[in-house]
C-alpha cells in the first residue's frame, strides 16, 4: 500500500510537471480587437536593403517576403443606394484584405542622437494611436496645438523632446521651441512607400516626424475621394480619359477576388477622373477608390519609385530615389558624401495597417564611410545594384513605448540613461516577444505570480509526501 | 547590489552542483568514498540553502520589485530561483530525515531523480541569470528546442493552476495516508 502511494506521488509530481511544460504560456495571449490587440502569426521577417548614390541622387532598394501582394486600399462600394467603405485602418488585418503593403525608412544625420541608439522606439510616445490606452479623437482634437492648430486626430509618432514630459502626449513644448528644434534638425525624415498610395504613379510619400508625423510641405501624392456632407465620392473614373468606354467604376468582385493585378486599373488617378455623377445609374458592387493619386508638389513629392515596384515569386522589390539634397532642410535630411547616417526600416504586409508593422533596429549607413552597410557610389543615371544586400531582421514591436522604456517597468531604463544602445542588450526576437508580453502586461504578470506560488505549493506537497512515505518506523 | 549578487550566487551554484554530483555518485556506488560523500550530503545541502537564501534575498534587491517583475526574463529568473531554493530544501529535509537510509533500495533512485531535477532547476536559474546580466549562453537554445522561449514569461493557464493546487493537496494526502503511524 505504501509503495503504491509512493509510486502514485512520484507519478503525480512528474505528470503535473510535464503538463505544466506542455501547457505553459497558454490561456492569456489572445487577440482582442476591442482592446486594439492582435498578434501577428509571424513575429520577425527579413528585409534586404541596398543603397547607392551618384553625387546628385540617392537610391534605396528594398526586398522582403510576402505571401501575396496587397495593392488595393480603402475602397468605396455602392450597395443598396449607399457607398460603404472597405479598407480603413483597423486593429489587425483588414478583413477583406483591402489594405496596401508598405515599406518605410526613417533617416537621421545625427541631429537626433537617441535615434542612433534606440531607433523608432523613441518615436513611440504616450497613448499612441491603436494602443490599448490610445488617446481618443476628441481628446486630440481638443488639444490647443496638435488638435486645433495642426488638425491632428490621433497621437502619432513624435520625438521625445517635443514633449515637456515624455509620459504625457499632451505636454507639447511651446511652438517657438518646436520651430527652433526643427531648424536645428531635430526631426526624422520619413520615406514612406505605399503599394496603392501612390506606387502606381511612381511616387512615394515624403514625411517628417517631429512633434507629430506630418507630410512634408507641399501637396501629397494622394487625397481623399469622399464628400463628407453628401456622403458620396467626389470623383469617379472618366471613361474618355481611360480609353475604356463605360468604365466609371471598378467591380467589387474583381477587388474581393483579387482579379486585378499590377497592370490592371485598380487605382484612381486625378488626371483620369471626373466629378462624381449622382445621377449615373450606379448598381450594387460598383466600386471607387477612396484615395485619388496625383504627382504631388513641393517637398512632399521629392521621392519617386525607380523603375516599377513589383511583387514576384513571394518577394516585393521596391526601389526609391530622391535628390541627395532636396533643398528642403526643414523636412528632409540631406545626404552628403563621406558622412554616416542612421536609418531604420518598417514593413507592412498581409493587409495589416497602422501599428501592425515590422520594424528594424537602427542601422548605420555610410556614404564612403565605415558603417553597418554602405551606399555604393556610381556614375551615370541609375545604379547597377550589383552589390550585396544588407540583411536586416524586422520584428513586431507590440505596445512598447518610449515612456515605458524609461520607467521603472524597464530594467534597462538605467542603461538608456547611460546611452547604451539597444542592440547591445537585446536581439530582435527578444524585443518581439517583449512587445507581445507588454500587450498583456497585467494578465501575464498576474498569471506568473499564481504559477510561481502554485509551483512552490507543488514542490512542498511533493516534499511532504516523499518524506512521509520514505521514512519508516525503524528509522 | 548586482555585483554582490553575482558574487554570492557562486556559492549555491557550486554547492548545488557538487550536491547533484554527489547524489549521482552515491546512487550509483556503495564504495567507501561514495559512502563518505553521501554522509557529507546533508551538511553540504544545509550550507547551500543558507548561501542560496542569501543570494536570493540580495538578488531581490538588484532591481526594484516592479522592475524585476515587469521583465519576462526577470520573472523567469525569479521563478526558477524560487523553485530551485524550495526544491533543494526538500532534498535537504529528505537527506536529513532519512540519513543513510536514503541510499537503501528504491530510495537511492528517488534521490537520483531529486538530484537530477535540482540540477535542471539550477541550470535554468543560472542560464536566465546570465541573460539578465547581459551574458546569454547557448543553454537557452536547449530550452527553445524543448518548447520554451526564455524571452516569454513561464506561466500556466488557469486549469493548470487548479491542477497544480489539487495535485499538491493530493500529494500531501497520499503522504499522510501512507505514513507509518507510531
Amino acid at each position: 500500500m505504501k509503495q503504491f502511494q509512493l509510486n502514485a506521488s512520484i507519478a503525480i509530481f512528474v505528470l503535473v510537471l510535464l503538463l505544466s511544460w506542455v501547457f505553459h504560456g497558454t490561456g492569456v495571449v489572445e487577440n482582442d480587437v476591442q482592446r486594439n490587440i492582435y498578434i501577428p502569426e509571424t513575429l520577425t521577417i527579413p528585409l534586404q536593403v541596398k543603397a547607392a548614390y551618384n553625387g546628385d541622387m540617392m537610391f534605396f532598394r528594398y526586398r522582403w517576403p510576402a505571401k501575396e501582394p496587397h495593392i488595393y486600399h480603402d475602397m468605396l462600394k455602392f450597395q443598396d443606394g449607399k457607398w460603404e467603405r472597405y479598407g480603413k485602418s483597423v486593429a489587425g488585418p483588414q478583413p477583406q484584405g483591402i489594405y496596401e503593403d508598405r515599406v518605410a525608412m526613417l533617416v537621421d544625420d545625427g541631429s537626433v542622437p537617441e535615434f542612433e541608439k534606440y531607433g523608432g522606439y523613441i518615436t513611440v510616445g504616450d497613448r499612441m494611436r491603436f494602443f490599448t490606452n490610445e488617446a481618443t479623437k476628441e481628446e486630440v482634437e481638443a488639444h490647443p496645438y496638435l488638435g486645433k492648430k495642426k488638425e491632428q486626430e490621433e497621437v502619432g509618432k513624435h520625438l521625445p523632446e517635443t514633449r515637456a514630459n515624455i509620459a504625457d502626449w499632451a505636454s507639447v513644448v511651446p511652438e517657438a521651441q518646436l520651430d527652433a528644434q526643427r531648424k536645428a534638425g531635430y526631426f526624422l525624415d520619413l520615406w514612406h512607400w505605399r503599394a496603392h498610395r501612390s506606387s502606381p504613379i511612381g511616387k512615394s510619400d515624403d514625411q517628417v516626424i517631429a512633434e507629430a508625423r506630418y507630410g512634408d510641405a507641399g501637396k501629397g501624392p494622394f487625397f481623399d475621394n469622399w464628400d463628407k456632407d453628401a456622403k458620396r465620392p467626389k470623383l469617379m473614373f472618366d471613361p474618355d480619359k481611360l480609353g475604356k468606354v463605360g468604365k466609371v467604376a471598378l467591380a467589387w468582385d474583381d477587388i474581393a477576388q483579387r482579379k486585378l493585378g499590377f497592370d490592371d486599373l485598380y487605382y484612381l488617378r486625378e488626371d483620369q477622373a471626373k466629378p462624381y455623377d449622382p445621377n449615373y445609374a450606379w448598381k450594387n458592387g460598383d466600386t471607387l477608390p477612396r484615395r485619388v493619386l496625383r504627382p504631388g508638389e513641393g517637398s512632399r513629392a521629392d521621392i519617386s519609385v525607380q523603375g516599377k515596384a513589383r511583387w514576384q515569386d513571394g518577394y516585393w522589390e521596391v526601389s526609391l530615389v530622391r535628390k541627395m539634397d532636396t533643398g528642403h532642410p526643414l523636412d528632409d535630411k540631406a545626404f552628403v558624401d563621406n558622412r554616416v547616417y542612421t536609418v531604420a526600416f518598417s514593413v507592412h504586409r498581409d493587409a495589416f495597417g497602422s501599428r501592425w508593422h515590422y520594424v528594424s533596429l537602427p542601422q548605420r549607413l555610410g556614404l564612403n564611410r565605415q558603417a553597418d552597410f554602405q551606399a555604393v557610389r556610381f556614375t551615370g543615371a541609375e545604379p547597377a545594384w550589383d552589390q550585396d544586400w544588407r540583411s536586416v531582421t524586422l520584428f513586431y514591436p507590440g505596445q512598447v513605448s518610449w515612456p515605458i522604456l524609461n520607467s521603472a517597468r524597464h530594467a534597462g531604463a538605467e542603461n538608456i540613461k547611460k546611452g547604451i544602445p539597444v542592440r547591445q542588450r537585446h536581439s530582435e526576437i527578444q524585443l518581439a516577444h517583449y512587445g507581445v508580453e507588454m500587450e498583456f502586461y497585467d494578465a501575464i504578470r498576474r498569471q506568473w505570480q499564481y504559477t510561481l506560488l502554485a509551483g512552490v505549493l507543488l514542490i512542498t506537497g511533493f516534499g511532504v509526501a516523499v518524506n512521509l512515505l520514505l521514512v519508516r518506523k525503524e528509522n | 547590489m548586482v555585483a554582490y549578487h553575482h558574487l554570492l550566487v557562486h556559492f549555491p551554484i557550486a554547492l548545488w552542483t557538487t550536491a547533484a554530483l554527489m547524489i549521482l555518485w552515491r546512487a550509483l556506488s556503495d564504495g567507501a568514498l561514495a559512502q563518505a560523500a553521501g554522509r557529507l550530503l546533508t551538511p553540504l545541502l544545509a550550507l547551500s540553502i543558507v548561501t542560496g537564501f542569501i543570494a536570493y534575498v540580495v538578488g531581490l534587491s538588484v532591481f526594484p520589485f516592479e522592475t524585476l517583475t515587469s521583465s519576462p526574463l526577470g520573472r523567469n529568473h525569479l521563478t526558477a530561483a524560487t523553485w530551485a531554493l524550495a526544491y533543494w530544501i526538500v532534498v535537504l529535509v529528505t537527506s536529513w530525515r532519512l540519513g543513510e537510509a536514503v541510499w537503501i533500495g528504491v530510495r537511492r533512485w528517488i534521490m537520483l531523480g531529486l538530484g537530477a531535477l535540482g540540477g535542471i532547476l539550477l541550470t535554468v536559474t543560472g542560464a536566465l541569470g546570465g541573460h539578465l546580466s547581459g551574458s546569454p549562453s547557448a543553454v537557452s537554445q536547449i530550452f527553445r528546442l524543448l518548447g520554451w522561449e526564455v524571452y516569454t514569461t513561464f506561466y500556466v493557464p488557469n486549469f493548470m493552476l487548479v491542477l497544480l493546487i489539487v495535485s499538491a493537496l493530493a500529494l500531501i494526502g497520499l503522504g499522510v495516508a501512507g505514513r507509518d503511524r507510531r
